[in-house]
């Protein structure tokens, strides 16, 4: 304490006089500073954190049986990663992978085999040590041949099945031996095979991770990422014009992109996923029941103000249920357009000639609080009083969940086929406030028929129809009104080359691979 | 003296359980769900009610009270719901921030608070004393946030002088300082005001007591009467300001922590308040009322030292 | 505490308590600066439905972040809406909320001292032991839970900050309350036969209202930085009605593409918070006679 107090004591006079050019200097490595908005990263656990703060961290420390090419997050490029080959039997039922043989986990861990392919694997599709279980629940077994081979069993044929041993979610491989030794404290010390590996966290301020120097890839030209949780836009803007960031999670709005363009220094990335804003319509409560009261709020929406809210270049329009460039997206329906006679003629034949007064629970978070009080002064228009409860996020998605809002905004990106989003916001077993919900706001169940049978569809002509079918249907009857779809965007100093192209990361942040390097 | 410390801590063990009592009910009341904030947005329901399962929130309140409230008086806080480490550790990680931030900014509003206030009073009413008196009632009307954009855009922008983030390395004093002076600055400025209105005010009435006057009379040099006979005795009320004032700090760090985006008790106390981390805002909570308490202790110890004519009873 | 020692004679009457109240302003010039600062804030804000050039609430998405120009005077916000419209009516909310819920604290904290203190023993004990327990809560985490748990709306944020206030005015009421209830004419009262509520409101209220109404005019300051703190962590008012403290925030976030929205709408904090300060500074220098000029 005296000791501070001598430091403080002394006073500003010194500190005006300390130059920041020295704590610079100290780095003889390669170092790399990581702006992310996030305000925390507890769960570092692949299996179980859903969260889009955490998504970047994990692509860097885990890998998959296979993996999206880095810089895209399209299903058709998926190549080769712990796995080194694989075949599938001629059911489609029976999946076979060799493993890569050498591949050491981090922290001296021990050599990848068979066993920890199975065990994460089986923990993925386990509800209780897995948040995305459900996608998991068509593999009848996971085992391991030999020590280099696994073999995963399915109930029906998947068809896209390598999605789930790709590095997303569950199929990120953790190491056995650390997961059961380290039990519950796995999730601060996770341990995987990718180019870097954890080495320190603080909490609410950041995570450090190093080169892996085993990677099986070759050792990454980066020695140390550091990645800072800065919540606020405004203050990683700032904190990289000081050279305190060298990448950093951006402003998805487009005068933004335009004016930070400017700076000589820098490069935006507008890249995929698209995170689909939706607005999910209770279909079950008054007075959202009548469907003319919904197509009303369709017509009154106006997807124009949105893009511009937030820009062309980093938004587009979305008139489909399943986002963009997802497997099974179609364009082909019915489209409300923007028309406030139409809307208010609706209102009238419903009988709210004078509109009506509704909730609506929102969180804090300005991705969707901004969009939601354009909806707020569009429906204004057609005499619909929207009062929203803003909410902190975790309480928006607690209540959410609990129905009590008939209005739900929602953004999310996916895995990138149309069966993750028809299933979790639009199929009956989902929805909320059911013992199997997962994000079905809406309540609709109208087009279950064609999600299953789409699900076990082997060929792949049909199953798209069958999803065109579901989105046809789920758009007839509005069961939700999706608006726009949003791009990620990050900013890089020209000096940081990721030693790709990127133009889509379903990690939502952009992959340090071994290549990837400062000059 | 030590009988009069535990006395007083003793007292406030009732008012401490009430506190803890409180922030138990409220917080478990305010809608929200730490498995959510843990596991995000897309976790199966499932997982999420395995995970409360494994946390302890599906066990009966009673209970969880019971366990919560003998953990604390024994001194256990426990580990955080969310990151599963030991709240005191958490805790203890980033106190010296706020302890710097906060011991920084009061030395700023001693420094300069103490003179201005004693030159308003000697020159009251005088142009000296207006300026002083205006100029500190502004400082006071700032809003902390407000302070912190202005000296970010001023010095850490337009001058690149000193860092937007603020998380400095504590084992490197220079990096400590450097990160410390704009916020100690925001802070800085409401304390100055504070300190430099209370020394005038009991500047101005110690220099209006009698003894004063037969000092003055006896043709003691001003400057010697001025410090030795007017501020010995006009510093108690400064000292209690101080004191008192540390409450406001406190939680004015908060607002500066997030501008800066620097570590901090207040940045733990609304992350947790928004992941809705029952241990660790009932742990910080423990902790704020026991700063609190003995805040208004060390502050009346520190009247006795600074007078001998204030007697513990 | 001076004021204890004056005899009640002394302070009755509606019209000897106006001309002392003109007195008390007349002998701090400071605090008639704050009153006029004060009021044409105050009218300003009130006339908001009048003088605001633009719909506080309508988006012109188009227009958005515009910088200051004859149309939008201090420039627009993200969704194209005027800010000095918006500066306006956020004036009325900060002002109905910071008086309303310094008033209502003082009423019962006023009250509350006022009781603890005459009644003495165990109801003086276990109000202010309850007053303890709110002030152990950092105003703005006591104001951070009560929206948490009643809901972030105009009502919550008001009795957030009044329970906050509540234990200070409760504790500035009892002081003098014990003092004066000792004196003679307290005791004669009693023997009139009076009783304990005509006691406390007729001849201890008044002893108390100076230090409590200097009090309540710093605390309003202080009100309006807490409602714009609590709007600024994102718990405030619901949208879309306009705060400064929200303004503030959304601001904070646009500070290197639109710096008018943060910079004008801190200004305007700044100055009722300066004029609230300014007035009770005057105030108490008049009131309590120690500092009272000469």
């Amino acid at each position: 304490m005296r000791k501070f107090l001598t430091h403080a004591g002394t006073g500003l006079a010194l500190a005006l006089c300390v130059s920041y050019g020295s704590i610079d200097a100290v780095r003889a490595e390669t170092a790399v500073n990581v702006g992310l908005k996030a305000k925390d990263a507890t769960a570092l656990d692949p299996h179980l954190s859903t969260k889009s703060g955490d998504k970047p961290i994990f692509a860097l420390l885990f890998n998959g049986l296979v993996r999206f090419k880095p810089g895209s997050m399209s299903p058709a490029n998926l190549e080769p990663d712990l796995a080194e080959s694989w075949e599938v039997s001629p059911d489609g039922k029976v999946w076979t992978f060799k493993l890569r043989k050498g591949v050491k986990f981090h922290h001296g861990y021990g050599e990848l085999t068979a066993d920890d392919v199975v065990y994460s694997l089986t923990r993925a599709g386990d509800p209780k040590r897995s948040s995305v279980s459900s996608d998991y629940s068509q593999f009848e077994k996971v085992e391991a041949v030999d020590p280099h081979t696994v073999r995963i069993t399915l109930k029906t044929p998947v068809p896209s099945l390598l999605g789930l041993v790709a590095n997303y979610h569950g199929g990120n491989i953790v190491s056995k031996k650390a997961a059961e030794e380290l039990g519950e404290g796995f999730k601060q010390k996770p341990v995987g095979t990718g180019p870097f590996m954890f080495k320190d966290y603080k909490a609410k301020q950041g995570i450090t991770l190093a080169a892996n120097p085993d990677y099986f890839r070759g050792k990454p030209k980066i020695d140390k990422l550091d990645f800072k949780f800065v919540p606020s836009d405004s203050s990683r803007e700032l904190a990289f014009k000081k050279g305190e960031l060298d990448i950093f999670t951006g402003k998805r709005e487009e005068k933004w992109v335009q004016r930070i363009g400017q700076d000589g220094d820098l490069t935006v990335d507008v890249f995929e996923p698209g995170e689909l804003r939706t607005l999910h319509l209770n279909t079950k409560v008054k007075p959202l029941d009548d469907i003319r009261v919904r197509k009303a709020i369709a017509h009154a929406l106006n997807r124009d103000d949105f893009i511009k809210l937030v820009g062309d270049s980093v938004t587009r329009k979305s008139w489909s249920p399943v986002p963009n460039g997802y497997l099974g997206h179609t364009g082909d329906l019915p489209k409300y357009e923007h028309d406030l006679d139409k809307a208010k003629a609706l209102m009238k034949e419903a009988g709210h000639e004078n509109g009506f007064k509704m909730n609506a629970i929102i969180t804090k978070r300005s991705a969707l609080l901004r969009p939601m009080q354009v909806i707020q002064a569009q429906l204004k228009k057609i005499g619909i009083d929207l009062e929203l409860d803003v909410v902190e996020h975790s309480a928006f998605h607690a209540q959410i969940r609990k129905d009590l809002s008939p209005m739900v905004l929602y953004g999310a990106a996916r895995f990138p086929v149309a069966d993750t989003y028809l299933t979790q916001f639009y199929h009956g077993n989902s929805r909320v406030g059911t013992p199997t919900a997962v994000t079905n706001f809406n309540h609709c169940d109208m087009a279950d028929a064609e999600i299953d049978n789409a699900r076990k569809e082997p060929d792949a002509a049909k199953q798209k129809e069958l999803w065109a079918a579901a989105q046809r249907k789920l758009m007839e009857n509005v069961c939700s009104i999706p608006l726009f779809e949003q791009l990620q965007v990050w900013a890089r100093r020209n000096s940081v080359d990721y030693g790709y192209t990127l133009e889509g990361a379903l990690s939502l942040g952009p992959l340090f691979t071994e290549v990837s390097a400062k000059k | 003296m030590l009988r009069y410390t535990l006395k007083r801590l003793g007292s406030t063990i009732p008012t401490l359980i009430a506190v803890l009592t409180v922030i138990f009910v409220i917080i478990r009341i305010a809608p929200g769900d730490p498995a959510i904030a843990i596991l995000g947005d897309n976790a199966s329901q499932q997982a999420i009610d395995a995970l409360r399962d494994r946390l302890g929130l599906n066990e009966p309140l009673l209970e969880q009270y019971w366990y919560f409230l003998t953990d604390a008086l024994t001194g256990n806080l426990g580990n955080s719901l969310v990151s599963g480490r030991s709240v005191l550790n958490e805790v203890l990680e980033v106190l010296p921030h706020t302890l710097d931030l906060t011991i920084a900014s009061i030395i700023i509003g001693v420094i300069v608070g103490i003179p201005v206030g004693i030159l308003a009073a000697v020159y009251r009413n005088g142009p000296v004393d207006y300026v002083a008196r205006i100029t500190s009632l502004l400082g006071l009307s700032f809003p902390s946030f407000y302070t912190a954009i202005l000296l970010i855009l001023a010095f850490a922008i337009h001058f690149p002088w000193f860092p937007v983030i603020s998380n400095a390395n504590l084992s490197d004093p220079g990096d400590r300082l450097y990160n410390l002076v704009l916020p100690a600055l925001s802070l800085g400025l409401i304390m100055v005001a504070y300190v430099a209105r209370t020394t005038r005010a009991s500047m101005i009435e110690a220099l209006g007591a009698d003894y004063i006057r037969t000092a003055r009379a006896k043709g003691a040099p001003a400057l010697v009467v001025i410090a030795r006979h007017g501020f010995r005795n006009a510093i108690i009320p400064v000292i209690t300001v101080i004191g008192l004032y540390l409450g406001i700090l406190i939680g004015n760090s908060v607002i500066i922590e997030i501008v800066f985006n620097r570590p901090g008790l207040g940045k733990l106390i609304v992350g947790a308040l928004e992941q809705r981390d029952y241990t660790m805002l009932q742990g910080l909570m423990v902790i704020y009322a026991f700063f609190i308490v003995l805040t208004n202790l060390v502050t009346d110890l520190a009247y006795g030292m600074s007078d001998p004519r204030v007697k513990y009873q | 505490m001076s004021i204890a020692t004056q005899t009640p004679q002394e302070r009755s009457g509606v019209r000897h308590a106006l001309t002392e109240l003109y007195h008390v302003f007349n002998t701090n010039k400071t605090s008639w600066v704050g009153l006029i600062i004060f009021l044409i804030v105050a009218v300003l804000a009130l006339l908001a439905p009048w003088i605001a050039p633009h719909d506080p609430l309508e988006q012109n998405i188009v227009d958005a972040l515009q910088p200051p120009s004859d149309t939008y005077w201090l420039g627009t916000d993200s969704f194209g809406r005027d800010v000095w419209s918006r500066i306006l009516w956020g004036g009325r909310i900060s002002l109905f909320v910071s008086v309303m819920s310094i008033g209502i604290a003082m009423v019962i904290g006023g009250a509350l001292g006022i009781i603890a203190g005459y009644k003495g023993g165990r109801i003086d004990q276990i109000i202010m032991r309850c007053m303890d327990v709110l002030l152990s809560f950092p105003t703005l985490v006591m104001g951070l839970l009560v929206v948490a748990v009643l809901g972030a709306n105009l009502t919550n944020l008001i009795i957030a900050i009044a329970l906050t206030v509540v234990p200070k005015f409760a504790r500035i009421a009892r002081a003098p309350t014990v003092a004066v209830k000792e004196q003679d004419y307290i005791e004669a009262c009693r023997a009139l036969g009076y009783s304990d509520t005509r006691i406390m409101f007729v001849h201890i209220l008044p002893n108390v209202v100076g230090e409590v109404l200097v009090l309540a005019s710093l605390w309003t300051a202080t009100a309006v930085r807490i409602e714009a703190y609590l709007s600024f962590i994102g718990l405030g008012v619901k949208p879309p009605t306009p705060t400064w403290g929200g303004m503030i925030r959304q601001g904070f976030e646009y500070i290197l593409d639109a710096p008018w929205m943060c910079i004008y709408t801190g200004l305007a904090v700044l100055i009722l918070v300066f004029s609230l300060n300014l007035l009770g500074d005057g105030l108490r220098d008049a009131i309590d006679p120690k500092l009272r000029n000469e």
